[in-house]
């Protein structure tokens, strides 16, 4: 008999990939892509295309007011490319180097200077005070934590107004104080006096950190305070039966558990002190020379007032890089691995 | 699950709602402003409908003075539409300097005279035609020092409106003046000695420190008009023959320098206190920490209506001067342009002659504004008078203006003025720097502009 010539082999198949937007969440996939797409598209046109398009710029001698001289784009032609000559130039450390550089070289001196004091001093007054804010009565916190944020709500140029009228050489709050506490006219040129320094840092520096402050302390404090209330009571409790005081508390408990809390603060401070602005264009200008002069201030001037664009944005380039290797430092110094 | 489906359509039709509303069209532009789309239709001021579109800065009695002129022209001619776009200063700037690069800008801009020719440098702006006016006959009617901005290789690319001074007589409260012994400080003054003696006698201190500046020059346009009409005065220039470097270290340099430390040596003015960032010179005269100060008369019409008794004991006085004529650099003024990419420039330049060129309209523009005029006819006689009747500070200005000398081309007025000059000469004045460092200083880095 005659084997029957019928395969048994199972015919093989194609195997079918299951479709993006296939299978029982079918319709929730559509959902999410409807609402997720259009937001990455509105992100990429409106950041990821203008940092690409500031760092094309600053491969290029571009000015606006010669866009229409050649080239693709107003670039080329009368804006032509130099590839990283900006920032070679920006390396350029001797006496020799041109206005530009030298005041680059300033303001990333500032911005650091401004941003490593900004974030310990900033730390050091809210953390305490979202502790002494978190021990009060109940009542009485709403109270406080409103009185503390309204300085965030304020308009920084309106902050910046009222404090360069606290600095006001001759009719400032704090000369009028001095001078009522000594008896004599005071007339100190907080703002504008570039020999001023104290502990070698620029007083103008100083005085505007101190409205920034004054303005910023209660974001972070409202932060802490957020974090504090999330603690476990169980993990008090148990400090408690150990016998730890208040100090021992904060030191041991508080401070070690608020770690990611303080390194989310750390961060959103460094980044936000970087990018500070508004408040010293209004009360120094950059002034006294340059001492008050950030990365911002410089990348300002540069594009719109010089139309230096392919210069200000190298500028812009390096402060990105600045924020974004700061940041990662921080992240990793202050890592945790551990949830509560 | 069908209930989820409801859902889900219900919540993607509510996203599609909120990216459309998003990606829609902007509400229509606020009465005043001109729909930027809308095209002109060019050809002559008779017979076709005609749309001009003006772009201004935003300064109320500017726009007013020049509304109404508009309105004037359109009765005049009712086929040509004109329309306003206004932007603040800031956003002007910035717009001139991206839109006419692309070609977007609108038909008639005004222009800043020391901003025209790098717009020239592009192609943005049309020559003013010859039926408009000649060049020699524009030499004869304006003042040089305004017309001097708007002419470029020789060729004219706008026309005036006003004359921009701010060097020539110092603003001086006649109250204090008279309190402090200074015998009828209107007369003016010989030569520096005397001023500086006026001028010293008006500081006020107390415990040693200043409270009153006897004079106060240290703001930013103020010391750069002093030290640059300085170095004219005496025969000098700081640009070279071919006005392509900068010469600002030379021996006019230096003893225009030497004046202006003397004056904080004789304690007129102390530049720590007194300068752009506290104390500038418009409000401290008026808040009368400063007795006397050198500001354009722009300056009253700011400050008038806030501080009233003031500006009633308020009068310029003529400022001392090297040489054997008071002469003095002075930018160029506002003034009105054309775009090269119009489709309706005879129209645009039949407007702009109509508001520039014609003496009565140029006056009523200039004392709507409160500017003085850029016409030379328009500073003397009736027109003169009639000035001087509304503005009875412009008239110790008005002798001066045949003295003006233009600022000069240069890659960035601004840039040399308040980065170069006001830093350089303002840290000397308060002992940073040497004379002669601020001196070659100044010159390498605006020579590093060309």
């Amino acid at each position: 008999m005659a084997e029957s010539t019928i395969s048994t082999q199972p015919v093989p198949q194609v195997a079918r990939k299951p479709g993006i937007f296939s299978g029982r969440d079918r319709a929730i996939k559509i959902f999410l892509a409807a609402t997720v797409i259009p937001m990455v598209l509105y992100m990429a046109f409106w950041s990821l295309f203008p940092i690409l398009w500031g760092f094309t710029l600053s491969l290029f001698e571009y000015s606006a007011r010669r866009a229409g001289a050649g080239g693709f784009l107003g670039m080329g032609g009368a804006n032509p490319y130099i590839g990283l000559q900006h920032y070679v130039n920006m390396l350029d450390f001797s006496e020799e180097a041109p206005k530009i550089v030298k005041q680059f070289h300033q303001s990333l001196k500032t911005t650091v200077l401004f941003a490593f004091l900004v974030v310990p001093l900033n730390m050091s007054i809210t953390l305490p005070l979202a502790v002494m804010l978190d021990s009060i009565h109940r009542r009485l916190q709403p109270f406080f934590r409103t009185f503390f944020f309204l300085p965030i709500v304020t308009a920084s140029v309106g902050v910046a107004i009222m404090w360069g009228f606290i600095f006001h050489p001759q009719l400032g709050l704090l000369n009028g104080i001095l001078t009522a506490i000594s008896g004599k006219m005071v007339a100190i040129q907080w703002l504008g006096d570039p020999h001023l320094k104290f502990l070698g840092i620029p007083v103008a520096l100083l005085a505007v950190i101190a409205a920034y402050l004054w303005q910023d302390i209660g974001y972070n404090t409202l932060i802490f305070i957020a974090a504090l209330q999330s603690i476990p009571q169980s993990l008090r409790d148990a400090a408690k039966v150990d016998g730890v005081n208040s100090l021992q508390m904060f030191w041991h408990v508080t401070i070690p558990l608020l770690r990611p809390t303080i390194l989310l603060a750390a961060v959103l401070t460094m980044i936000s002190a970087f990018q500070v602005f508004d408040i010293i264009q209004v009360m120094t200008n950059g002034g006294p020379q340059d001492q008050t002069r950030v990365l911002v201030i410089d990348i300002y001037y540069n594009a719109f007032r010089f139309q230096r664009m392919g210069w200000a944005s190298a500028v812009s380039v390096v402060l990105f890089l600045l924020v974004l290797v700061i940041s990662l430092i921080q992240t990793r110094l202050l890592r945790t691995e551990w949830e509560y | 699950m069908r209930k989820q489906r409801q859902w889900i359509i219900v919540s993607l039709l509510l996203v599609l709602g909120l990216v459309l509303a998003a990606c829609g069209q902007p509400s229509p532009a606020p009465s005043g402003e001109a729909p930027s789309g809308q095209a002109a239709t060019g050809g002559e001021a008779g017979g076709e409908a005609v749309t001009v579109r003006v772009w201004t800065h935003q300064n109320e009695s500017f726009n007013a003075g020049l509304q109404a002129l508009a309105d004037a022209y359109m009765a005049e001619h009712p086929n040509v539409d004109i329309q306003f776009e206004t932007f603040d200063y800031d956003t002007y700037i910035q717009t001139l300097q991206t839109a006419l690069p692309a070609g977007t800008e609108a038909d008639v801009l005004q222009m800043f005279g020391t901003w025209t020719c790098s717009y020239v440098e592009g192609q943005n702006l049309d020559p003013v035609p010859d039926s408009v006016i000649t060049m020699a006959n524009a030499q004869e009617k304006f003042f040089a020092a305004p017309l001097a901005g708007y002419t470029c290789d020789d060729t004219l690319y706008g026309l005036p409106m006003e004359f921009n001074i701010e060097y020539g007589a110092a603003l001086v409260n006649t109250a204090i003046a008279e309190e402090s012994g200074v015998q009828d400080i209107t007369a003016g003054w010989e030569n520096w000695d005397d001023f500086i003696a006026d001028a010293a006698k008006m500081s006020k201190f107390e415990d040693g420190v200043m409270t009153r500046a006897g004079y106060n020059f240290t703001a930013g346009d103020a010391l750069g008009f002093s030290f640059y009409s300085l170095i004219v005065q005496q025969g000098g220039s700081y640009l070279d023959s071919d006005a392509q470097q900068f010469t600002i270290n030379t021996p006019e340099g230096k003893k225009a320098l030497e004046l202006m430390k003397r004056f904080v040596d004789e304690k007129l003015v102390d530049p720590l206190l007194f300068n752009d960032e506290s104390n500038w010179v418009g409000d401290s005269f008026f808040q009368q920490t400063s007795a006397m100060g050198l500001v354009g008369p722009w300056v009253i019409a700011e400050y008038a209506g806030d501080f009233p008794d003031v500006a009633a004991v308020t009068k310029y006085v003529p400022l001392p001067y090297w040489g054997d004529a008071p002469k003095f650099v002075a930018d160029s003024g506002w003034g009105l342009t054309v775009s090269a990419n119009s489709k309706v420039k005879d129209a645009a330049w039949d407007f702009v002659k109509f508001v520039t060129l014609n003496d009565e309209n140029a006056l009523q523009w200039n004392i709507a504004s409160g500017t003085i005029p850029a016409i030379a006819a328009n500073t003397q006689g009736d027109p003169g008078q009639k000035l001087i009747t509304e503005f009875p500070h412009f008239e110790p200005f008005l002798p001066l203006l045949q003295y003006g000398q233009y600022v000069g081309h240069m890659p960035d007025r601004d840039l040399l003025w308040y980065d170069i000059t006001y830093q350089h000469i303002l840290n000397m004045l308060q002992g940073n720097e040497s004379i002669d460092d601020a001196l070659s200083a100044m010159e390498r880095e605006a020579n590093e502009m060309w």
